[in-house]
């Protein structure tokens, strides 16, 4: 017996009991560790179990499927490989000669050896630049070229990554940073050639992007939807390219500016200052560089097909997704030749002209199509306004 | 902004390597966009000619010659072939003179294509970089079914050419001359036609021709001011053959800013430079007389010359190309050769000419007045 | 009014250059096909070692000197071997004018490139004959 009797206190306490409960006390800390163990073994189970839901389960399992390989990053990737083929092909055939010829059959493969040598070469960092954003940057220029492309309509039941109902906005948002990446890469890159590119990057963004998000604006007007695939779905009567031409040619002539190719190239002018805001990027950030300037035209293709030429809309016995991809070889096919027809323009010129021509331009197709639309009750038929 | 525009000035050297600086080094001090100071730093291309020509024999200081132009092989020998042979006083056939004539204006036209496509794609044009130079192969074919080479023919010798024509000869030639005839329209109107080439050249390095003459400049450049100015003209050589056709000096008058030139009527100068030798090459064909190819004592003569100074000069593709040779007696070769090449002219003119046009305009300037290195570091 | 003309002009543009990607292109398919050399192309030099009598004009009226001749190096009654170093030779053809005896011809054999500098100067066994090894690639062989 152990505690408080008569006014004082018990110290004596039974040594039996106490030792008959002892293998309880041994039981209850066995108990515990065992539960810890099994709760961590459970614990673990856990992740292991929602990492495969997250894979191979069926819904998820088509969503990565669509991420990573159609119409996601190995087939985005892919197409760009192609789409540099194409273009020195392309290139080739416009200056009267043959693109490469050696390398693969019709020099498929000369991209993968351009990409094995390039990436094989030295890096070399100048001393008066920044290193870290000297490597960081590139790999962010392909990063958000390359995040666009989750937001194209390749097909409307099934072949698309995501669809929010602004997508078109975010798309620009991205294509808005990609000019400011080129101006600090000009920056850090510590030469004053790069630095007057960066400036020139700059001041080609100031002249163009307005033209192009007015262009823009004309069909989700028409669609009354900002998201891609809304704008891709509300052409299967009409293609908006056929309402609003000019808008078509001034949003491609305001991609090239933005993008930096040829008529607009003084960014990366290589007879004026060497090469622009690229110039001293060699090796594999070169290869960055190189190929984010063909995604960004590609992606502006992709644009181009989504917002006027119907997306997946178009021969009714082949599927959404090659109807698409038809329409942007097509497209892109127009951005090299348009490129490779005329002389480079000054800056200063650049920005005239995109002011006083483009924009005005643009502006005109819009109201002319909205004029159009209140007077032509034919026409408004045929476009699903006043939707949701 | 400080009360001093120079305090904010950045030194860029448009350096030796740079891909369309050809081998110069400018220094050129931009305020913001526009260019306030101009300095140009020759000699990285200096090959020495003038002295390697006092160590050549008579017979082969030609080849040293055509070797620092060679897109203007039959033009760029010439000063010294005409220079020994006035010292020699050689006689050269009719046959030979003809010849000359012919293979000089050839020669003329494919520099002038070369110059084309090599200033299109200065401005970023490489489709119509490459075009005017597929139209240069035909020149060359005939070059090489001539002489057996392309670019360093060796064709002129004092007293008279070393190689003559035949049937495949003459077919290449007027291969090369059909094609380039064919050709043209489409290429005004990529050219001439093109909006965003005018935008890029109206109003570019503009000068009269008063400037253009104190600075030294002749040829193109000077002709494009509207002045009838050309060597072919005005002093024809006796050993040529430019008084057998009947031909007009070509000049391009802008009525917008008479007397003087911008980049763009430099531009239409050359098209029509490269015309009139078209024409001046359809007129002389026929006329080949038959004959010897070579003054017959010519080997004899040339081999010691007596003492002597001669000046040889010939109206190249960029301007008054000339030598000043002079020999001391029986020697074997020169005792001293000065080379006079145009480009140097115009290359320093660029130090008044470029100050206040913008940065991207300097190309245009430049490439505007034809430059070629070999000319002016020799 | 300026701004419809300079849209035709840029549609004229256009127009030639969309032409242009249909024709067929201007350059050879080198090394599968080749131009045809001219007969008075001045590529590598043959020497005709019977015709030859060792007068050594070619070695005197070479401007840069690239020309060897070895006088005791005789294969027929009065010849020479003569040493050609094409990393000299400019090929202007003064040798060639310079001999009298119809023994020195230029060929138009202009592929002359090789890996190692001294394969470039021809001795008597390699300028005298105009085969060489024939060179593989991919499978094909070449010359």
């Amino acid at each position: 017996m152990v505690g408080p009797v008569n006014g004082g206190v018990m110290l004596q306490f039974d040594f039996f009991t106490w030792l008959a409960g002892i293998p309880d006390w041994i039981y209850g800390i066995l108990q515990w560790i065992i539960n810890l163990v099994l709760g961590v073994f459970y614990w673990a189970w856990g992740i292991i179990e929602w990492l495969w839901a997250m894979v191979f389960s069926p819904a998820n399992f088509m969503f990565l499927f669509r991420a990573v390989l159609f119409p996601g990053l190995i087939f985005v990737v892919l197409t760009l490989i192609w789409a540099v083929w194409f273009t020195r092909k392309l290139w080739g055939r416009i200056q009267d000669r043959r693109g490469p010829f050696h390398i693969g059959k019709y020099g498929g493969l000369q991209l993968f050896a351009d990409a094995i040598k390039l990436i094989g070469k030295e890096t070399i960092i100048p001393d008066n630049a920044k290193r870290w954003m000297f490597r960081f940057l590139p790999c962010l220029l392909l990063v958000v070229v390359l995040l666009p492309f989750c937001f194209i309509p390749w097909d409307f039941d099934f072949w698309y990554i995501s669809d929010l109902s602004v997508s078109l906005v975010l798309v620009f948002a991205f294509l808005t940073a990609v000019p400011v990446v080129s101006l600090l890469a000009g920056w850090v890159s510590g030469c004053k050639y790069s630095l007057i590119g960066g400036f020139r990057a700059a001041n080609n963004q100031f002249a163009a992007e307005i033209p192009m998000i007015v262009s823009s604006a004309g069909p989700a007007m028409l669609a009354g939807s900002l998201s891609l695939m809304g704008i891709a779905q509300a052409q299967t009567s009409v293609w908006f390219a056929v309402v609003l031409p000019v808008n078509l040619a001034t949003f491609l002539i305001a991609a090239i500016a933005s993008v930096g190719v040829f008529p607009f190239d003084a960014p990366v002018a290589d007879s004026e200052i060497i090469f622009g805001w690229r110039t001293e990027f060699t090796g594999i950030y070169f290869t960055l560089t190189y190929f984010a300037e063909f995604a960004e035209q590609m992606l502006y293709s992709a644009i181009i097909v989504a917002l006027f030429l119907g997306g997946p809309v178009g021969l009714p016995f082949l599927p959404g997704a090659v109807n698409f991809t038809i329409k942007f070889i097509i497209t892109f096919f127009f951005f090299v030749l348009v490129s490779s027809s005329f002389q480079r323009l000054r800056q200063d010129q650049i920005v005239h002209y995109c002011w006083r021509y483009l924009l005005p331009l643009a502006l005109l197709n819009v109201i002319f199509a909205m004029l159009a639309i209140v007077y032509l009750p034919e026409l408004a038929a045929l476009l699903p306004l006043g939707g949701p | 902004m400080s009360p001093n525009i120079l305090d904010e000035a950045i030194d860029v050297w448009f350096g030796p390597q740079h891909v369309s600086a050809h081998g110069w080094a400018t220094k050129l001090t931009l305020v913001g966009d526009y260019i306030v100071k101009c300095d140009p730093n020759a000699g990285y291309f200096h090959r020495s000619a003038e002295k390697v020509l006092e160590y050549r024999t008579f017979r082969q200081g030609s080849l040293v010659m055509e070797r620092m132009c060679m897109l203007e092989a039959f033009l760029a020998e010439y000063p010294y072939v005409a220079a020994v042979e006035k010292i020699a006083e050689l006689e050269v056939p009719d046959r030979a003179k003809v010849m000359r004539t012919i293979m000089m204006e050839l020669s003329r036209l494919h520099s002038i294509q070369f110059w084309w496509g090599q200033f299109n794609a200065e401005l970023g044009f490489f489709t119509m970089a490459l075009w005017p130079w597929v139209d240069r192969e035909y020149s060359l074919d005939a070059f090489e079914e001539l002489t057996g080479s392309r670019h360093t023919v060796s064709f002129s010798t004092p007293g008279g050419t070393r190689f003559d024509f035949n049937e495949k000869v003459l077919k290449q030639i007027n291969r090369a001359v059909k094609r380039f005839e064919d050709r043209l329209p489409k290429f005004r109107d990529m050219q001439m036609g093109s909006p965003t080439f005018r935008a890029r050249t109206k109003g570019i390095g503009q000068y009269t021709a008063k400037q253009g003459l104190k600075w030294g400049l002749s040829g193109p450049p000077i002709k494009a001011c509207g002045i009838p100015m050309d060597l072919r003209k005005d002093a024809p050589d006796s050993n040529l053959a430019y008084n057998l056709c009947d031909w007009e000096v070509p000049i391009t008058e802008n009525p917008d800013h008479p007397g003087e030139s911008d980049a763009l009527d430099r531009m239409e100068q050359r098209f029509k430079e490269a015309e009139t030798s078209v024409e001046i090459i359809k007129q002389l064909l026929p006329q080949l007389p038959e004959g010897p190819i070579i003054d017959a004592k010519a080997r004899a003569k040339v081999n010691r010359l007596p003492a002597g100074e001669a000046y040889g000069r010939v109206e190249g593709t960029r301007g008054i190309t000339s030598l000043w040779l002079k020999t001391q007696d029986k020697a074997q070769s020169a005792y001293r050769a000065k080379i006079r090449g145009p480009c140097f002219a115009s290359y320093y003119a660029l130090k008044d000419l470029v100050p206040g046009a913008k940065f991207a305009d300097f190309i245009v300037i430049f490439g505007s007045l034809d430059p070629y290195p070999g000319w002016w570091d020799r | 009014m300026g701004f419809f003309s300079v849209l035709g002009d840029i549609f004229k543009i256009l127009k030639h250059t969309f032409r242009q990607v249909f024709k067929r292109p201007f350059t050879y398919f080198y090394p599968f096909e080749d131009r045809i050399y001219p007969e008075r192309t001045r590529g590598r030099h043959i020497h005709v070692r019977q015709n030859c009598t060792a007068c050594a004009q070619c070695v005197r009226s070479c401007p840069v000197v690239a020309i060897r001749i070895d006088k005791d190096d005789k294969m027929y009654e009065k010849d020479a071997a003569l040493y050609f170093d094409y990393t000299r030779c400019i090929f202007c053809g003064h040798c060639v004018e310079a001999c009298r005896f119809n023994a020195l011809f230029h060929t138009p054999v202009v592929d002359l490139s090789e890996g190692d500098r001294r394969d470039l100067i021809y001795g008597p066994d390699k300028i005298t004959t105009l085969e060489r090894e024939p060179f593989e690639w991919r499978g094909r062989r070449f010359r």
